[in-house]
């Protein structure tokens, strides 16, 4: 006798996702969640009457959204408000130089005509080549590739992308350079490496395109980015969907190479005919099912992969609206700095000094997240930090750390921030770790590039434990808003292959 | 001819050695990070 047809561990939004669509197919699916609310990394949290974002900033590439909803024969805007934002970006390149991104790829151009008129036919090229691609990449987002033969089909339904392929294998700096000399336009399209934790030296050679998919359009939710999970699981819930909050999960229950259920922090057993974990999946392998109960070599392989950055996020209220122009603002480092901060400090267990950062500020997109006239801005280091600081803490370095960053706020965006300042709030590596129980607090799951993506990144459906399906940002494409919603639509596709 | 075969094998080798200090130094670390996972992939692929 089982409790559930399916228990999800984890209401991110891979765990949302695929628990909304196996609710909708007829299983009596319940989620697990620790905190208080779904949505984990893209969450939203009250501070002294300011909504703050808690992780992601903004939506990109809607196509794996609008396909979970319409798994379920329903729509995106009948549960989520999307808002526009324009212009993509407000940048403040390391040089000095200041301008604004706009969404339209023509006026993209002309603004880099301005800037840097020698990179306009690489630019050219660049959007060539990459609108095309990332249009082939959407279109395949919610289906698998996870082994040798799911890609080779995916090839096969989409041979305009075999064109590419080279481009899997660069790095993404490779491509950023091979289409753009001017460092500054340089600077502008390689920071986004570390959008998937990794430094632009080191990044896979696709998302070198990344800059482009958001000239399809960025989005913020209204309500805050909770408004997705939130969404997701209101759809889910018509269809039954059961979601339990404050409810740590401790063990996946095993009989033999067999999930059978979980075992929760307070000694519940939930028995289920399947158990979808949306957790990392070092912890899933290596925690909740434990090394003992595993072959060596899946411990291997799971021990071979690395986390994907600790970043520290710094939240502020402020009562009056910051000197902003766009929903994100940037401040670049070179390509040459944005690797250093990886090799010389991150690697080394240094924490580096504030040099690049990246500011979103919701409130622009809707006011409603602060009271009246008020505003909330998030204020993300622009790299990663390391988790485990040589000779340091986070607890112990926390205060002289949220000093340094409202200092650099204030010299370098809002002179006037301290007449203003209402509220500070400060994630740094550990506190993420603590609230969203993901290892050494790491934002996007595991590292990504060639060689743990796609089929050499954990199999969606566990190939060592029967019964086990993983969702989320350790799996498919990894981290990132449409991504691991897409991996819960390819979960729950798994299952229903399985399960019928 | 076995001495042929010998200068051929270092004449590779002097190529390789030449090729790899012609990189940049980003790509050879690129090179050694996507090099160092290799004994992993077939792991990897069955997890
Ligand atoms: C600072 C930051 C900025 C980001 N910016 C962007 C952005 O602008 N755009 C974008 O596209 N992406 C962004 N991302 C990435 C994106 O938010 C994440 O990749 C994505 O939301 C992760 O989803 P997931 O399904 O992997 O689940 P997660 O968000 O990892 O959620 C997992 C859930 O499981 C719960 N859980 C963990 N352990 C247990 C347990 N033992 N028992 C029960 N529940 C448990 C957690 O509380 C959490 O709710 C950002 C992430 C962060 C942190």
């Amino acid at each position: 006798m089982v409790d559930y047809d399916v228990v999800v561990i984890g209401a991110g939004l891979g765990g949302v996702t695929s628990g909304a669509i196996l609710a909708k197919n007829g299983f009596k699916t319940l989620i697990l969640e620790q905190a208080e609310v779904v949505g984990g990394c893209c969450s939203t949290f009250d501070y002294q009457g300011y909504k703050f974002d808690t992780g992601a900033s903004i939506v990109m590439i809607t196509q794996p959204l609008e396909e979970a909803f319409r798994r379920m024969g329903k729509e995106v805007r009948d549960y989520v408000e999307l808002v526009p934002c324009e212009p993509i970006y407000s940048v403040h390149a390391y040089d000095g130089t200041k301008f604004t991104i706009p969404t339209d790829i023509d006026d993209a151009t002309e603004v880099i005509s301005r800037i840097a008129p020698e990179d306009v036919e690489g630019w050219k090229r660049y959007t060539r080549i990459g609108l095309d691609m990332v249009g082939q990449l959407e279109q395949m987002m919610t289906t698998p590739m996870n082994t040798l033969s799911e890609t080779a089909r995916l090839e096969l339904s989409h041979p305009g992308m075999m064109k590419y392929f080279p481009y899997f294998l660069r790095s993404h700096q490779g491509v950023t350079v091979q289409f753009l000399k001017n460092p500054v336009i340089q600077s502008t399209v390689a920071f986004q490496s570390y959008y998937a934790g990794a430094p632009p030296e080191l990044g896979l050679g696709t998302l070198g395109f990344i800059a482009l998919c958001e000239h399809l359009g960025i989005y913020y939710p209204r309500g805050g980015m909770i408004a997705i999970p939130e969404g997701l699981r209101r759809a889910g819930e018509e269809f039954g969907l059961e979601v339990r909050f404050n409810q740590k999960v401790e063990k996946i229950l095993l009989e033999g190479n067999m999930a059978r259920g979980v075992l929760l922090e307070d000694g519940t057993e939930i028995l289920s005919r399947i158990v979808v974990a949306n957790v990392n999946a070092k912890v899933t392998y290596l925690k909740m099912i434990g090394p003992d109960n595993l072959p060596r070599w899946a411990v291997k392989a799971i021990d071979s992969y690395e986390v994907a950055m600790p970043c520290p996020m710094i939240y502020l209220g402020l009562d009056t609206s910051p000197p902003l122009d766009a929903h994100h603002t940037i401040k670049t480092g070179d390509l040459e700095q944005s690797n250093r901060v990886w090799n010389d400090y991150y690697k080394k267990g240094i924490r580096p000094p504030m040099g690049g950062w990246l500011i979103s500020w919701p409130t622009e997109s809707d006011p409603s997240l602060a009271p009246e006239g008020h505003h909330v801005v998030n204020f993300v280091w622009g790299g990663p930090a390391p988790y485990g600081l040589l000779g340091d803490n986070w607890d112990r370095l926390k205060p002289a750390f949220t000093e340094e960053a409202l200092k650099v706020f204030e010299s370098e965006v809002m002179p006037d921030l301290h007449d203003h300042l209402k509220v500070v709030e400060v994630s740094t590596p550990l506190d993420f770790e603590r609230r969203l129980l993901t290892p050494q607090g790491a934002i996007y799951g595991l590292f990504l590039d060639f060689f743990s993506s796609a089929m050499f990144r954990p199999h969606p459906r566990s190939r060592v434990v029967k019964n086990l399906y993983l969702a989320g940002a350790s799996v498919g494409l990894g981290g990132g808003v449409p991504t691991t919603i897409a991996s819960g639509v390819i979960t729950s596709d798994y299952v229903l292959k399985d399960l019928g | 001819m076995k001495k042929s075969r010998k200068l051929m094998a270092l004449a590779a080798l002097a190529g390789s050695v030449a090729l790899w200090f012609s990189l940049s130094e980003s790509t050879r670390r690129y090179i050694v990070h996507l090099g160092k996972q290799v004994p992993y992939l077939p792991y990897r692929y069955f997890i």
